[in-house]
């Protein structure tokens, strides 16, 4: 079974944050304006299609061009709409997006295609899942590493760009616990498809655990498959994309591993955390994830399975 | 009292009748404003089969959820150049091509002020099309989307030539359309018929002329755009690569101060074409002319202070966003405004329900569906939410096509007569008609609902989530339907030429001055024109007892 | 009909270049550091000569312009060649400010200034050596003994694109040397 048909129906209507209320209670309204407006211009239509039509010996119609009141009644109706709108629209701006103070609670860095999550209260740095408490006000700050990215979660409400050279930011107050997914949202390449997202919204201790256990060391390896896999690991460049703690590999230009094994799926949501998938992906990355920035290696099965071995181990 | 004169003094063409038996030599040389509209309708009709086939492969390889009938790489630039063929290579040479045809019969003039610029101008634009399509031989087509953001397209991320071609591809492809809107505005001010004043044209010709001056004003940004990409890339500058100071959002500012108003360029002839099918079909004169025409001025200025609407996501602040979204709003009132005057113009007519009407009244819904969801998208919060979005693709699709190419189509079944001699087959069209239209909302309908479970844009694949595969598929099932309709719409055209019925000089009772000249009119349009006194002259000929010009409520 | 078309034709190239000097002010003004500090290396008292002489070429043609009505044909080539001149005489202005820049590694690839200011002063350059091209043009054909009679329009509509070359160079100037001095700008 795919690992996304896991999740439960989702849609932007669903709202899991203050900001989506807001700007779902805004949708509510203008879908009904809409809907009720379309109605009358359609029904209108057919009226006049089936009252004026064509019919066998129909005299000509009288040639009228012009009727000042009734183009008056034209602009008056979309002015006054339009002027309702605007004020709905400009305090709803106000109240989602508010100016930015303090410290971000996390920082999410894009890189093509894959997501670095930083927490710079804690120090804690994860990699494309997202866990984050419910019921806090929180500041996202938003870096990019190469491109145009944007963070989206369809329950929280507004997307973000992620854009080189300016950090951006939301606020966000979540209010329901459970899993969501979101994905990219700006076209950034070839693997924009594979860059998607998945929240943790957890209660405070929940939460709290999570930071606690990521804020530890990568585990050691505990038998000998697995060292040599550490060895592998360290003496075949891995390192020098990889971040593992507590090791000599400190580098982001690929995400960090140091809880790889805790995550519930890998490649930005492409596929589920385990094994096998682990294997493919060390055996052949630009099979299983064309284009992807992560060279192919010519290892042999014994070195893929130590690595995926040691790489299991990291929780 | 109709003065019938001479029409020696519009246009120094030389009289010459056009023999048709000439071969091909004849039209490549060819300066005579009939053949070259000609030719550019030819050659959006090619670009057409080419863009929607890149739409077909596109919704074959989404119909199923991690697909693998596309590699990313391909997927990428199908899409890049399905939107750019559509909107440069279908879109533009369509609205030239009606545009070149249609406005010197329709003010009585016998060819184009510059023919030799008119002939420029088509061969640049074939030679764009032709640069850019070139690509996919060397070494890759463009693959970073039809507006091509910064700094993907820098040589760093993209570092195949795909970009470089679209660049010079629309640089040249540019400079023709400027070209051709130069000779319209010319055309339009000095050729008119005697008597004909400029209020008097007929609207499509006003929408041809509003369209001219945005054509100008929104190419060069998006040629300046264009120029510095290439110095980027070619000679290491640096507008838009952050790390060594440049702007990453620089190029989505003078892009979509571009793009936004090319959309309307777009749209104008269309809406020019349906007022003619609506007033035509309705046998009344279009209500309101004036409020027409001048709303699409205010619309035309308006489009140059809406371009961030593309970039409320950018994070420019409340400030910015909120002007550019009130903006967004405002360019509803004059869009509105011609929405109510069509139905207006249809109401107490006597309409008759030939194809180029039944077009324009699909279009009257769809379009007042996709405006609404455009004035949605100007509700800054709400286009947090759905931007880049499956939402997004489903309103510029029913815009463009639900739109502009619904306008296309009235146009084509409406002056097909004209150009051609022959009706373009009534019982195949009708067909056409109800499959295009049905599988047209098959397809677009059900892609908000993807926006809205957040589906987003430019995926080459997706997961198996609940909803998206039946939907997508359900979405492909609609596209497949259109390229059935297509596929009937190219017989019925061939099936007409050869064997359609003969149209004669005025087959719809039109109105306008195009009708009133020879079903097929040699080199020379007019020998003889009759003094135009209103909005109607060729109305004024055939109803002598109540001529618009005597009518005051007209 | 031909000054209407040219008239279009300038005002399409006065977005193009508005798009141009709008990238100018985002990125010098507001961007890059380091700009202000290139900025000083630009020679303002040299290249305002040289500006003067090329707003001096749109008097000398204005003078060509007014002899040709006149009917007054060698009086119209005299003023052509001086306003060739001068325009060429700016062109040199130009390169030799380049030539400047370019040993101070000032460069179309070495900076966020370098890569505005070539762009910006370097399509305008391009507009005045089109510009001298459609001039010579003139001076032949009046040689060849078109403009005999003063019905033409075709000097006019030249003089329209010279003239607004000149104006966009007003601008340009302003924006490229004279504004920074008047800013307090990033250092
Ligand atoms: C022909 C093309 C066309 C047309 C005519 C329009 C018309 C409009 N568009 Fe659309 N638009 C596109 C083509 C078009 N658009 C394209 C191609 C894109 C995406 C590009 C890309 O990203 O690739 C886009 C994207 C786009 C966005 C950005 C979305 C995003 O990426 O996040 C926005 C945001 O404001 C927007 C708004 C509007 C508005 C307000 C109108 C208005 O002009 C609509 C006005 C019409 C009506 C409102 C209906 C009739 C009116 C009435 C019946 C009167 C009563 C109505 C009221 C009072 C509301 N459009
Ligand atoms: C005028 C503009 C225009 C028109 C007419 C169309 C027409 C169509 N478009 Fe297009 N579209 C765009 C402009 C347009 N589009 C733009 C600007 C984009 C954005 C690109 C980007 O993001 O960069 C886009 C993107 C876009 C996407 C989103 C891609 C993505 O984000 O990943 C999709 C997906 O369904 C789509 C589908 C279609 C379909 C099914 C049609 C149909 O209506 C087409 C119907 C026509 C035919 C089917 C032709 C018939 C052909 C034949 C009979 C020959 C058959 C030949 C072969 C099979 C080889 N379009
Ligand atoms: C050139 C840089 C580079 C090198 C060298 C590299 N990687 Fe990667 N790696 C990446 C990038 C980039 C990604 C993210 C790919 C994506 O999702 O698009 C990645 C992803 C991964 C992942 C999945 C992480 C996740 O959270 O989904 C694992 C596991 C991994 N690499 C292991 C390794 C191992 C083991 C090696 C050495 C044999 C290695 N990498 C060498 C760049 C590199
Ligand atoms: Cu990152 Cu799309
Ligand atoms: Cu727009």
């Amino acid at each position: 079974m795919h690992i996304s048909t896991l999740f439960l129906f989702q849609s932007v209507l669903h709202s899991a944050s203050t900001q989506a209320s807001e700007i779902n209670k805004l949708f509510g309204q203008f879908t009904i304006a809409a809907v009720l407006l379309l109605l009358f211009v359609s029904l209108l239509i057919v009226y006049i299609c089936i009252r004026f039509r064509d019919r066998p010996g129909s005299p000509l119609p009288e040639q009228i061009g012009k009727n000042n009141r009734l183009e008056l009644l034209m602009f008056i109706f979309p002015v006054v709409t339009i002027a309702v709108l605007l004020v709905a629209t400009l305090r709803t701006i106000n109240r989602v997006m508010k100016p930015a103070e303090g410290q971000p609670d996390m920082i999410v860095t894009g890189h093509q295609w894959w997501w670095e999550v930083y927490y710079p209260a804690t120090g804690v740095t994860a990699a494309n899942e997202f866990h984050l408490p419910i019921h806090k006000n929180l500041l996202i700050e938003f870096h990019s590493a190469d491109v145009v990215h944007d963070w989206w979660v369809p329950e929280f409400g507004n997307k973000m760009d992620v854009v080189p050279g300016r950090n951006n930011y939301i606020w966000l107050n979540i209010t329901q616990p459970g899993n969501f997914i979101g994905a990219c949202s700006e076209f950034c390449g070839a693997e924009h498809a594979w860059m998607r997202i998945k929240v943790f919204a957890e209660d405070e201790t929940t939460f709290n655990r999570w930071q606690e256990a990521n804020k530890k060391t990568a585990n050691l390896p505990s038998d000998e498959l697995s060292m040599k896999g550490m060895l592998m690991f360290q003496s075949r460049s891995c390192g020098t994309c990889h971040r593992i703690s507590g090791t000599p590999s400190t580098a982001s230009v690929g995400p960090d591993l140091s809880h790889l094994f805790s995550r519930s799926t890998m490649l930005s949501g492409m596929m589920p955390m385990n094994e096998k998938n682990l294997q493919a992906w060390i055996s052949d990355p630009q099979n299983v994830k064309p284009d992807a920035k992560m060279p192919d290696f010519i290892f042999s099965r014994d070195t893929v399975n130590a690595i995926v071995h040691y790489l299991t181990q990291l929780k | 009292m109709d003065e019938i004169m001479p029409s020696s003094f519009a246009g120094a063409t030389p009289v010459r009748v056009l023999n048709r038996d000439q071969k091909l030599l004849q039209w490549i040389s060819s300066v005579d404003h009939k053949q070259i509209g000609t030719m550019y309708l030819l050659l959006s009709i090619l670009f057409l089969v080419i863009g929607g086939g890149e739409a077909l492969l596109m919704r074959t390889q989404l119909a199923i959820p991690n697909n693998h009938f596309l590699s990313p790489e391909a997927y990428n630039q199908i899409f890049t150049m399905h939107g750019t063929t559509m909107v440069f290579l279908v879109a533009m040479p369509a609205i030239f091509g009606f545009g070149n045809y249609m406005v010197p019969l329709m003010i009585g003039a016998n060819d184009m002020a510059f023919p030799r610029l008119n002939a420029f101008s088509f061969w640049m634009t074939l030679f764009g099309g032709g640069l850019l399509y070139f690509s996919f031989l060397a070494g890759g087509a463009p693959d970073a989307g039809w507006f091509n953001y910064a700094p993907l397209n820098e040589y760093n991320y993209s570092s195949r030539p795909g970009v470089d071609y679209f660049a010079i591809g629309l640089l040249i492809a540019g400079i023709g359309s400027v070209g051709g809107a130069i000779n319209f505005i010319v055309t339009i001010l000095y050729y008119r018929a005697k008597g004909m004043k400029l209020n008097q044209v007929p609207l499509f010709v006003w929408m041809i002329f509003v369209d001219s001056f945005l054509i100008l004003a929104a190419f060069p940004c998006l040629n300046a755009a264009l120029a510095m990409i290439e110095m980027d890339r070619q000679f290491h500058a640096h507008f838009f690569n952050s790390a060594s100071g440049g702007s990453a959002l620089l190029w989505q500012h003078l892009f979509w101060l571009f793009g936004h108003p090319e959309v309307y360029v777009a749209m104008l002839p269309s809406f020019g074409i349906f007022s003619e099918v609506f007033q035509t079909f309705s046998r009344k004169p279009i209500f309101s002319y004036a409020i027409i025409a001048s709303s699409s001025v205010a619309i035309a200025l308006l489009s140059f202070g809406v371009w961030v609407h593309h970039m409320f996501a950018v994070g420019l602040g409340n400030t910015v966003n909120g002007f550019f979204g009130a903006a967004s709003m405002l360019i509803a009132i004059p869009t509105g405004i011609k929405v109510f005057s069509w139905m207006a113009t249809m109401y107490g007519g006597s309409i008759r329900f030939s194809i180029p009407m039944m077009f324009a009244i699909a279009f009257l819904i769809q379009f007042t569906f996709g405006g609404l969801t455009g004035v949605l998208f100007a509700i800054v919060p709400i286009d947090w939410q759905l931007t880049d979005t499956y939402f997004v693709v489903a309103h510029f699709h029913y815009m463009f096509v639900g739109g502009a190419v619904f306008g296309l189509f009235a146009g084509l079944f409406y002056w097909f007569p004209k150009i051609t001699g022959k009706m373009l087959d009534q019982k195949l069209g009708t067909w056409f008609f109800w499959l295009f239209t049905i599988g047209f909302n098959t397809t677009f309908l059900i892609q908000h609902v993807l926006g809205l479970i957040g589906m987003p844009r430019r995926v080459w694949t997706y997961p198996d989530l609940p909803g998206y595969g039946v939907m997508n598929f359900i979405s492909t099932l609609g596209a497949f339907m259109m390229g059935t309709a297509a596929l009937i719409l190219i017989v019925a055209i061939l099936k007409s030429l050869r064997s359609g019925v003969v149209a004669g000089k005025d087959p719809w009772d039109g109105v306008t001055l195009e009708w009133y000249c020879d079903p097929q009119p040699g080199r020379k349009n007019f020998d003889k024109i009759p003094l135009v006194r209103s909005r109607r002259p060729f109305w004024d000929l055939k109803h002598p007892e109540n001529p618009d010009w005597k009518n005051a409520r007209s | 009909m031909n000054k209407m078309m040219i008239k279009m034709l300038v005002f399409t190239e006065v977005f193009f270049f508005l798009s141009l000097i709008m990238a100018y002010v985002y990125m010098v003004y507001y961007g890059d550091t380091r700009s202000a500090g290139e900025i000083k290396s630009l020679h303002i008292s040299t290249t305002g000569f040289f500006t003067f002489i090329l707003l001096s070429s749109s008097f000398t043609f204005y003078i060509a312009e007014k002899n040709y009505l006149k009917g007054n044909v060698k009086q119209l080539k005299i003023w052509l060649v001086i306003t060739m001149i001068l325009g060429a005489i700016f062109l040199f202005g130009q390169g030799n400010e380049y030539y400047h820049l370019i040993r101070e590694q000032i460069t179309l690839g070495a900076s966020v200034f370098g890569t505005n200011f070539f762009t910006l002063t370097g399509f305008h350059g391009f507009h005045v050596f089109v510009g001298l091209v459609l001039l010579s043009i003139l001076l032949t054909m009046s040689l060849l003994g078109d403009f005999n009679s003063n019905q033409s329009t075709v000097i006019q509509t030249v003089g329209i694109y010279w003239h607004f070359v000149d104006a966009v160079w007003i601008v340009v100037f302003t924006v490229v040397y004279v504004m920074p001095r008047f800013m307090d700008m990033k250092t």
